[in-house]
């Protein structure tokens, strides 16, 4: 057995699940609030990279005719950047749940996750009529460099992924828990009537749990285009479907869940394809497949939180 | 729910009669005025540059035909369909070519995976189709009806690893490829194949499903194996994305593919971690033959761009459709599939070939080198040199 390999692997998985954690914790917000699975969700993930796609592009950074070569990003644009496409997908996520959501609050729970898939293929088809469905080179964020530590490589563009995903959902427990906006979060997903009556303005919470989800997915977008810099509007199916696993693996509606979950989804499946790269999506899905059967909750999920 | 039975059986006798309709007139083909012809490629999607490049060919050989007065006086109408870059897709277009456009001819697609999706519906409708770049074997085994005017995957598997062997001098080889696309996994099997008989080892291989964009595992699995060079038969939306993958893994031997790689997009998505690999070229850009220069000047005076083989090929079976209306007779779907299995030294901008008994064409491959952004010839095979 070819243990640096397999480190290596480990590695991989690492970087894959620090995006599929950072997709999942919006799939897991809603859901907690809401108990409504957003399908809308993996292509605001998708519309965060092409919003700091096209400002790239206006000023100058991608080449105009085909052949020529990417310019590097200035740092300070690309936190401009960011910030700008956060911004624009948390109004996008506040929009679809005002025009989409928020008309069926009280029809039952099957209307809205109709809603939610229609919304769903608006984006990826409006995507393609409004983006052009060809393939497109991202900016170059980061030049991609690769470190070697006894076998194993790191690209700094991996780092970045697990660095800034451990850090924005340190900082959204940090939100959640400690602070007036968090405790309404938290008071709403366990009852509207009693946190209206606790004095909170239940829409203003949900919009923004569905404002934090879409800039949490914007930036997944940014960090996989910047790792893996072509771009289509159908990137987001992908990976809406394994953040919406990874959710329902941690637990659907736990946030320390969805990190846990997207890490392990992602560890799993590049282990397996130490053994078979045909096989490890595969493999991945039968862990957990068989996690549910034992835990139907998930990990961290706890049945007795879920309302009826 | 008496209205609502009323209504299915309206619903159903209007669909009877359109169905009979279609059939009355797709049965009569050459009574049309002008030669209905039937494009289906991937204008948008994944793979767009292939159909857009092919597309511009075949217009350029259109307008160049009908400028000329067409062929017998009829002129040359061209029905394009966009595929989305999707095999299903290009059956359902190939459905309605056959019966709602009543081509006489059709030309499509670039991708195997959609070309033998969409043969069967010809074949079965009588319309001879020709394929301009499918390279996979299984598309002209789908029917009598179905031709190509481009190699096939076994040659270029074989020329691809012959080049591995003996020019590049590599005895260990990775692959990586695309499990469920019968380009991609076609072309590696021969590759793999020929490369061992050379007495070369595969050292490693790793695929890939699916519209994935990560491929951090499969490269991963390959890299650690240490091959000289590593094949990878997949499309230019992909190439981009594995090489950037394998330079991120510290993996610096060059890396090979087929015709896939082609699009003007190839060095720009692929960035600088493409230079000094190599892939398969349909034709010669180099050739003096006027034939060559010719359709190089007319392409960029028309589209303001480089002409590359895609776009030769769909210029080459607009022309292959020409000449098989005059040796067959007539712009009939029998005769212009009579006319095609007669077409014997053919002369095109991607070589001179016969169509021979299996409806495809022999031709020699161009080994390109990526070097900046220009891409550079550096060695024609030909179908004799493999043994």
């Amino acid at each position: 057995m070819d243990f640096t390999q397999l480190l290596q692997n480990m590695t991989n998985g690492v970087a894959k699940g620090s995006c599929y954690a950072l997709v999942a914790v919006g799939y897991t917000m809603v859901y907690g609030v809401l108990q409504l699975i957003n399908f809308a969700h993996s292509d605001v993930y998708m519309l965060g990279a092409y919003f700091a796609y096209w400002p790239a592009k206006w000023m100058g950074y991608l080449p105009d005719e085909k052949g020529g070569r990417a310019q590097d990003v200035p740092l300070a644009l690309v936190g401009l950047f960011v910030v700008g496409s956060m911004a624009a997908c948390a109004a996008v996520g506040a929009l679809i749940e005002r025009a989409a959501y928020r008309p069926l609050r009280h029809s039952g729970r099957l209307a809205p996750l109709i809603t939610a898939i229609g919304v769903s293929l608006l984006l990826e088809y409006g995507g393609q009529m409004v983006f052009g469905t060809e393939p497109r080179l991202f900016p170059t964020f980061v030049e991609a460099q690769s470190y070697d530590v006894a076998g194993v490589k790191f690209a700094n563009t991996s780092i970045i992924i697990v660095v800034t995903a451990a850090v924005l959902m340190g900082a959204l427990t940090l939100f959640v828990n400690h602070t007036r906006q968090g405790r309404a979060l938290r008071a709403v997903s366990h009852s509207f009537n009693n946190a209206r009556l606790m004095g909170i303005n239940v829409n203003a919470t949900i919009t923004m749990t569905f404002m934090l989800g879409s800039s949490l997915a914007a930036v997944g977008g940014i960090l996989v285009a910047m790792d893996q810099p072509t771009i289509t509007p159908l990137m987001g199916l992908r990976m809406g479907l394994k953040a919406f696993v990874a959710a329902v693996l941690g637990g659907i509606g736990s946030i320390p869940g969805a990190a846990l979950g997207g890490l392990l989804l992602g560890v799993s499946e590049s282990v397996v394809a130490y053994w078979s790269t045909t096989y490890s999506e595969a493999v991945a899905f039968l862990i957990l497949i068989g996690v549910l059967l034992v835990r139907p909750a998930g990990i961290l999920g706890s049945s007795a939180r879920e309302k009826v | 729910m008496n209205r609502l039975w009323m209504a299915t059986s309206a619903m159903a006798l209007v669909l009877l009669g359109v169905h009979l309709t279609a059939c009355k007139q797709s049965s009569d083909p050459a009574a049309s005025e002008d030669i209905p012809i039937g494009v289906y490629l991937s204008l948008s999607g994944a793979n767009a540059d292939f159909g857009v490049t092919t597309k511009n060919g075949i217009d350029l050989a259109v307008e160049e035909i009908n400028a000329a007065g067409g062929i017998g006086g009829k002129k040359i109408r061209v029905i394009a369909k966009d595929t989305r870059s999707k095999p299903e897709e290009a059956q359902t277009v190939a459905k309605q070519l056959a019966t709602q456009d009543k081509v006489v001819a059709a030309i499509g697609s670039v991708e195997s995976g959609q070309s033998i999706k969409a043969a069967p519906v010809f074949q079965e409708a009588g319309i001879p189709m020709v394929s301009p770049s499918s390279t996979n074997p299984d598309v002209t085994k789908q029917g009598d009806r179905i031709f190509r005017v481009c190699y096939l995957d076994d040659f270029q598997g074989q020329a691809c690893a012959d080049f591995a062997f003996k020019d590049m001098k590599a005895t260990k080889a990775g692959l990586l490829y695309a499990a469920d696309d019968d380009y991609s996994k076609g072309l590696a099997g021969f590759f793999r194949e020929h490369f061992k008989k050379l007495g070369g080892e595969i050292v490693a291989e790793a695929t890939f499903q699916g519209d994935v964009s990560e491929f951090k595992d499969q490269v991963s699995a390959v890299a650690a194996k240490e091959p000289a060079l590593v094949f990878v038969p997949v499309y230019y939306s992909k190439i981009g994305l594995i090489a950037r993958e394998f330079r991120k893994q510290g993996f610096k031997g060059p890396l090979l593919g087929g015709d896939g790689w082609e699009s003007e997009q190839l060095v720009q998505l692929a960035g600088e971690t493409l230079e000094g690999c190599y892939f398969g070229y349909h034709y010669d850009p180099e050739d003096a033959d006027p034939k060559v220069q010719g359709y190089i000047k007319g392409y960029r005076e028309k589209f303001k761009k480089e002409p590359n083989s895609l776009s030769a090929l769909g210029y080459d079976a607009v022309y292959a459709i020409k000449q098989a209306i005059e040796l067959g007779g007539g712009p009939g779907r029998d005769q212009i599939t009579e006319g095609l299995r007669k077409i014997r030294g053919f002369k095109g901008v991607t070589g001179t070939f016969d169509i021979d008994e299996n409806r495809n064409a022999r031709k020699p491959i161009t080994m390109l080198k990526i070097g900046g952004t220009d891409l550079k010839k550096v060695k024609v095979i030909q179908p004799g040199d493999i043994k």
